[in-house]
């Protein structure tokens, strides 16, 4: 990317009231892309913590404000609150004597199937697709939010790439489940990515409950010497289980890919 | 640009301010040194030399509890962090205090409109909605428990609760910069707008007070 010394980079996550684990890759990610020097700032505000997203006229210095949705999928936050708090019009507002550029969420990006496959095998090294079964979990229902269409399309694509012997969506909220991943799993190892940006209360907290690797809420990642002990023999199959696919590192160019194609798709 | 945050916050120490929230900012030859109210005069502090560590320094309390709320006065002790230069000690302080640095500076150029409570609750959508049945009785009473500067929040409090009604739950120097101590040495931490925390609180109150059913 052509670095915009004249630009700032603004990350919006959602952020937590409970823990620090949902910020911390917004600002993991913030860190490394600044490290880069492509912007003159890089920014995060989140709707849940500080800095918010009401306070952008007074956090960035910079006229032009390219702003990436660290979410997953379009949905609630990312059509409603996302441009009410920001006061945004459309993809470019002119506000303020600022000029915001609205780019796509992450979890829009095509690179999100290489990444959810990359975890996948990270997870379970040495584990034979052919012989696996892979879910990606994402949260389901809720207000109008599409993270269930997302993570039936990346289910998809996974699929065409081929290399696992099955692979399914599953959700906490909604049917399929991930409580009965082991009705639904043939192969003698399981592995589980949830499709979420941090590991915060869903993902850290809620599945493995639901998965049966923790028998009720443990502390937050934050919180606990040990991310996970995979594998875990459960229900006669040994099952992994990823941290969210949004601690990926790579999703730091995963944003800087949209703030390149907001500029492909809205030329100056 | 029109904005030079790092200007001002030279002007401002240039001007005598030594001070934001908890944290007390002291010129060195070499740059400047940041280490909490209560431990001047300490010699026993943990040295810290990266913007980034405010940001750790920041994130629990001193028990161990996250601080979603960076205003809340209950910033650990036990730290000193030194930078070298301007830039570093804005990054340094947006860190300890998100966009405060930026909000004193468009409170000082006319551009920090304050949001009355009820239009931020009026424009909630989804679990928030219900906050727009907050009774201003009910507003003063959560904004007296929640943002005063002794358990709650240092910010100072510059909206209303409404265009015709304003808080007279906390006392004048907890809205009004003028008012509160120190303002010549103090970079004020100013609130412009209720912060998600509070309208999620406010929610709370609305639901413990709806009728059963």
């Amino acid at each position: 990317m052509t670095p915009k010394p004249d630009s700032a980079l603004l990350i919006v996550g959602h952020g937590s009231t409970v823990n620090p684990d949902s910020s911390t890759p917004n600002l993991e990610r913030a860190d490394e892309i600044a490290l880069k020097q492509l912007f003159g700032e890089v920014h995060c505000v989140f709707w849940k913590e500080e800095p918010s997203m009401r306070q952008v006229l007074h956090l960035i210095d910079r006229d032009d404000i390219y702003v990436v949705p660290n979410f997953i999928s379009e949905g609630y936050f990312t059509r409603t609150v996302i441009p009410r708090e920001l006061e945004l019009t459309g993809p470019v507002t002119q506000r303020d004597g600022r000029t915001f550029k609205y780019c796509e969420p992450v979890g829009n990006h095509a690179r999100m199937t290489e990444l959810l496959m990359r975890r996948a095998a990270e997870v379970a090294p040495g584990v034979p697709p052919s012989e696996t079964t892979l879910f990606i979990v994402g949260h389901g229902t809720n207000l109008n939010d599409n993270s269930a269409a997302a993570a039936k399309r990346e289910v998809e694509k996974i699929g065409q790439a081929g290399g696992y012997a099955e692979v399914f969506t599953s959700y906490m909220e909604e049917e399929p489940l991930i409580s009965k991943w082991d009705q639904w799993a043939t192969q003698p190892n399981v592995v589980v990515v949830p499709f979420f940006i941090s590991d915060g209360l869903h993902s850290y907290q809620d599945i493995p409950v639901l998965l049966g690797i923790e028998q009720e809420i443990t502390e937050a990642a934050s919180q606990r010497s040990v991310f996970r002990n995979n594998p875990y023999h459960l229900r006669g199959r040994t099952l992994y289980y990823s941290s969210a696919i949004g601690t990926e590192p790579l999703f730091a160019e995963v944003i800087l890919d949209q703030v390149a194609a907001f500029d492909q798709t809205h030329p100056a | 640009m029109k904005r030079n945050l790092n200007a001002a916050l030279e002007a401002w120490l240039e001007q005598g301010f030594r001070q934001i929230g908890q944290i007390v900012i002291q010129p060195q030859e070499n740059g400047y040194t940041l280490t909490h109210e209560a431990d001047t005069d300490r010699t026993d502090l943990t040295p810290y030399t990266r913007p980034a560590d405010a940001r750790a320094l920041s994130t629990l309390d001193e028990h161990g509890v996250f601080r979603p709320l960076k205003t809340a006065p209950t910033l650990k002790r036990g730290w000193k962090l030194s930078v070298p230069d301007l830039a570093q000690l804005r990054l340094t302080l947006d860190a300890f205090y998100p966009a405060m640095l930026g909000s004193f500076f468009s409170y000082q150029t006319g551009q920090l409109p304050a949001v009355p409570l009820r239009e931020t609750l009026n424009r909630q959508s989804g679990m928030y909605a219900v906050t727009k049945k907050l009774t201003d009785t009910q507003a003063n009473v959560l904004v007296g428990e929640s943002c005063n500067s002794q358990s709650g929040c240092l910010k100072l409090v510059l909206w209303r609760i409404s265009e015709e009604t304003p808080v007279t739950s906390l006392p004048p120097s907890e809205l009004d910069p003028a008012q509160s101590p120190q303002s010549n040495r103090r970079i004020p931490l100013l609130c412009a707008e209720a912060c998600n925390l509070l309208v999620a609180k406010a929610r709370e109150v609305v639901k413990r007070s709806a009728p059963p059913g």
